[in-house]
């Protein structure tokens, strides 16, 4: 690209600035206003330089079992990413290898899978899971999650399968290994990056999600999501308390961005950009 | 008793169809190279030697045991691959050992192997290197170390130098000779390069289009070719090839005109087209009232220290000769050659097959 | 030459079986359920009314609701609303942060932060924001001298309230895309432009953008399937009001089916969303395989 003079780079850098300001900010009012004493919370302007207080994560923790509706979500979480990552590099595995002009259909349908809107699938849901008496609990949502993280997994898995050469699986042929014990041992070890990524992609969505953890579960196997959100529906809004549930929540996702973000562009285009 | 033969070896893709019929013996402790332009059938046919292509029909025997349905594992055979295919999360030892775990020696003997292998290999002290430290010259050596340990019936190498700069290329060469002189394993070796089939072979197999053009030793190929395919693919520069007309007992094109060489006796029919073979070191300059002395332009000269590459031109065609460097001339001038008479390579020219004997 | 050997092809389908079944019965199923409840009426409100086959009488009755009909036209406007803005911001931002400057890794990545947040976190963040009275929005707003405004509770505002908050969310995704795609071009064209002289902005439209289409398509398809679903942000911010201003299709079906209890005509409307869903991703796979073979 061509040279940038110098007062070129200050407006970029302002520009930046700018958009950094608006990006951020809303994470920045999670934090503090999590920390902020109520009577300051909506002290104009804001206050930046304030004595924290801890008094919400207090509260939010012996109001409510927040602590067990967080287990539950991790609990979900967990279950769904191994749940999905099991059976999905199964798949994308098998999609990768076999070269036969179907298969480009098959992983089409399994990605269409994941863009079905959630709401159009609830009610039936709904019907099933309280047929089957798994309202309420943890494995109505690991299934549910599975919808989405499966084609997730699958796709992501197949472009890191598809960048390992088929060479050095003809080679463990020839030493003596059959195909599971191949794929186990050489191809699953290349591909580690890949299984990486999907799982922490799944993990994200299921702990995020809201919808199906609202329609599906009650005081039993209520998420960290469903639960900040009830702050909000009582009659007064506690603020305090849905800041520092908040905080909570996306803590994971922040984690996720700073640590792993050359995988991010793959993971949420499916692999479509890489 | 063979250590591999092939009977009438099909290989099918859908309708299409890349081999066909081959046959072939292979017998204990022979280096056989499969040689032949790029889709010629060689790799494939190694493949299914090595099991990873299912045999569409025929029979394939390793060790006197039809293994077309044999998997690639239970087959006793160790490959050389192309790219190598080391696998690059483990360390040189790894592999080794990670080839050796299947036959479940025990660790004492693998790691004795492993050390005398990478003795032989001169890879001691690579040993805990993962590939993507290594030169090219040394992931070779570590790929056919990974081979060697398994003490297989059967080494099977697919275009192993094809990846090495042309000076490694020759030192690997020779190292594979030499190690096979060692070992005494049987080899099946597949290149599309002339040099390495000619240096390594004890016997050569030219494939072309799926099919087998010949089989023989290097000397056989290169003095004897079969058809005019084998003739120009042997040797280098390659064969200069004249179409002629058998006339009256001679052989006459444009501008040249060859009494037919009475050892192929009544094979040459009057009126026959015939092609005519001679390798540019067989095109001797001579003076002009030499008896068969031709006149030819000289078009292009190229020098290469020993001897000159001399571009002529007799009539109308275009013929390659190879001169000791001394006797090169200008383009442009008009020499005169003459064809050593003995070294005449005759072929059918609608059938490409070879007039000799 | 793929090492498949027939006995590998049969082992390679028993992998692949277990997703595809799991797929069909968590997702197939649970649709062909949809279209089976969408032809009864399946009202829980009336415990007594028994649960028969009614034939297209839902699809009538949604199909000739201005309600629903309604609820289409501003699930189509949110979309036409966050996808030209995210397009527009999103590619502005990412030609300033994939200039060869410091700090410029950090605010690629420091940007991305949004996507990752639940998106029922974003409605609750932004609802601090837009809080009537008290959110620090209009608070901001005033400094710039721009008189308060009634964000989630006027029926002119709540559509833009939502799609500002989407649009906070989601333009790092179309940013990152392009970002991502700016930096894998060639130099070349732009060097041989340069030596051409040709201006920035012909460079920007001649050369850059139509090398951009490809993955802005991609990108944009797959903000429209996803803004065709939204409804968490909707739910924290305006559950659909004030009036219907904001209730789009997510919404209108989960009004339907919970809120009246009226599952048969919610099961008709989802399937008429499932249709929808369809030709879009249809046209999306149709524009993958395009540029493949292009």
């Amino acid at each position: 690209m061509n040279k940038l003079s110098t007062r070129q780079t200050i407006l970029i850098y302002l520009a930046l600035g700018v958009v950094l300001i608006v990006f951020l900010m809303p994470i920045y009012l999670i934090a503090s206003s999590s920390l902020k004493p109520s009577p300051i919370m909506f002290q104009k302007p804001p206050a930046f330089l304030f004595a924290p207080t801890f008094e919400h994560y207090q509260d939010l923790f012996a109001m409510r079992p927040f602590g067990k509706f967080i287990l539950n979500s991790l609990i979900v979480a967990l279950g769904s990413t191994a749940f999905s990552l099991t059976i999905g590099s199964l798949a994308a595995y098998a999609i990768s290898r076999i070269r036969h002009k179907r298969m480009n259909d098959v992983a089409f349908w399994i990605l269409s899978m994941r863009m079905f809107p959630p709401i159009a699938v609830v009610v039936p849901y709904y019907i099933i899971f309280k047929t089957a008496g798994l309202l309420d609990t943890p494995l109505a949502l690991i299934i549910v999650y599975s919808t989405a993280n499966i084609p997730l997994t699958v796709w992501l898995m197949k472009g890191f399968f598809d960048e390992v050469p088929i060479a050095l699986e003809e080679a463990a042929a020839v030493d003596g290994y059959g195909l599971l014990e191949t794929f186990l041992r050489v191809t699953l070890p290349l591909a580690a990056p890949g299984l990486a990524v999907s799982a922490v992609f799944c993990f994200i969505f299921s702990w995020n999600e809201f919808l199906f953890a609202l329609m599906l579960t009650g005081s039993e196997a209520q998420t960290a999501t469903v639960a900040v959100m009830s702050f909000w529906s009582s009659d007064a809004v506690q603020w305090g308390r849905i800041m520092a549930g908040s905080f909570i929540i996306l803590i994971p996702g922040v984690i996720f961005v700073l640590t792993c973000q050359r995988w991010l562009v793959r993971g949420l285009t499916m692999g479509s950009v890489k | 008793m063979s250590a591999i033969t092939l009977h009438n070896v099909v290989k099918k893709y859908g309708a299409v169809q890349v081999v066909h019929g081959v046959d072939l013996d292979i017998a204990e402790g022979e280096f056989v190279v499969l040689l032949g332009p790029s889709g010629c059938g060689k790799t494939t046919t190694l493949r299914m030697v090595a099991g990873l292509e299912d045999v569409s029909g025929g029979t394939l025997s390793i060790g006197g045991q039809v293994v077309n349905d044999v998997a690639p594992k239970d087959r006793g055979v160790a490959m050389v691959f192309q790219n190598y295919a080391l696998y690059p999360h483990m360390s040189v030892r790894q592999n080794m050992e990670f080839a050796l775990r299947p036959m479940k020696l025990g660790k004492a003997e693998m790691d004795r192997r492993i050390a005398q292998t990478a003795g032989i290999l001169g890879l001691d002290a690579l040993l805990e290197r993962r590939p993507a430290q290594l030169s090219g010259g040394q992931r070779q050596r570590v790929a056919m170390g990974r081979a060697m340990v398994r003490t297989p019936k059967v080494f099977l190498f697919d275009e192993p130098l094809s990846n090495l700069d042309a000076k490694l290329r020759t030192q690997v060469r020779w190292e594979i000779g030499k190690l096979h002189q060692r070992l005494g394993t049987t080899v099946l070796y597949v290149t599309h390069d002339q040099v390495e089939a000619m240096t390594l072979a004890d016997k050569i197999v030219i494939m072309r289009d799926g099919h087998v053009e010949q089989v023989g030793t290097p000397e056989e190929v290169y003095a004897a070719p079969k058809s005019t395919f084998v003739a120009t693919f042997i040797g280098s520069p390659s064969m200069n090839m004249i179409e002629t007309r058998a006339t009256g007992g001679r052989l006459v094109a444009d501008g040249l005109s060859i009494p037919v060489p009475t050892r192929f006796g009544d094979r040459v029919k009057d009126g026959q087209e015939v092609t005519l073979g001679i390798r540019p070191i067989e095109i001797q300059r001579v003076a002009e009232n030499a008896p068969g002395a031709m006149a030819a332009r000289v078009e292009v000269t190229e020098y290469l220290g020993n001897e000159a590459l001399l571009d002529l031109r007799v009539g109308s065609h275009d013929l390659m000769a190879e001169v000791p460097a001394d006797q090169r001339a200008a383009p442009g001038e008009t020499v005169h050659v003459r064809l050593n008479e003995t070294a005449l390579h005759l072929f059918d020219t609608r059938s490409g097959r070879s007039l000799a004997q | 030459m793929a090492y498949i050997r027939k006995r590998n092809r049969r082992i390679f389908l028993i992998f692949l079986l277990p997703a595809i079944l799991v797929l069909f019965l968590t997702t197939i199923y649970p649709m062909i359920y949809a279209g089976y409840l969408s032809f009864r009426s399946y009202d829980l409100a009336k415990l007594f009314v028994p649960r028969v086959f009614v034939g297209w009488a839902n699809y009538r009755e949604i199909l000739s609701s201005s309600e629903f009909l309604h609820s289409l036209v501003v699930t189509f406007k949110l979309m036409a609303m966050t996808l030209s803005v995210q397009l527009v911001l999103g590619v502005g931002i990412a030609l300033l942060v994939v200039q060869k400057l410091p700090g410029m890794p950090l605010a690629r990545t420091l940007l991305m932060i949004p996507m990752m947040i639940s998106p029922v976190i974003v409605g609750l963040v932004w609802l601090f924001l837009y809080f009537p009275e008290l959110g620090y929005l209009n608070y901001f707003l005033s400094l710039a001298g721009i008189d308060a405004i009634p964000w989630i509770s006027s029926t002119n505002w709540a559509l833009w309230a939502i799609a500002i908050a989407d649009i906070w969310q989601w333009t790092p995704f179309v940013m990152m895309g392009t970002a991502a795609a700016l930096q894998s071009l060639s130099p070349e064209p732009y060097e041989a432009a340069m030596i051409d002289g040709n201006s920035r902005w012909d460079v920007f439209t001649r050369v850059t953008l139509p090398q951009l289409k490809p993955v802005l398509v991609s990108l944009m398809f797959l903000r429209a399937i996803d803004a065709f679903k939204i409804y968490d942000i909707i739910f924290v911010l305006t559950k659909g009001g004030p009036g219907d201003s904001t209730e789009v299709l997510s919404m209108f079906i989960y009004r339907q089916s919970f809120t009246f209890w009226r599952m048969g005509v919610g099961a008709a409307a989802s399937f008429v969303s499932l249709v929808i869903i369809v030709v879009l991703i249809t046209l999306f796979f149709k524009s993958l395989n395009r540029d493949q073979t292009a």
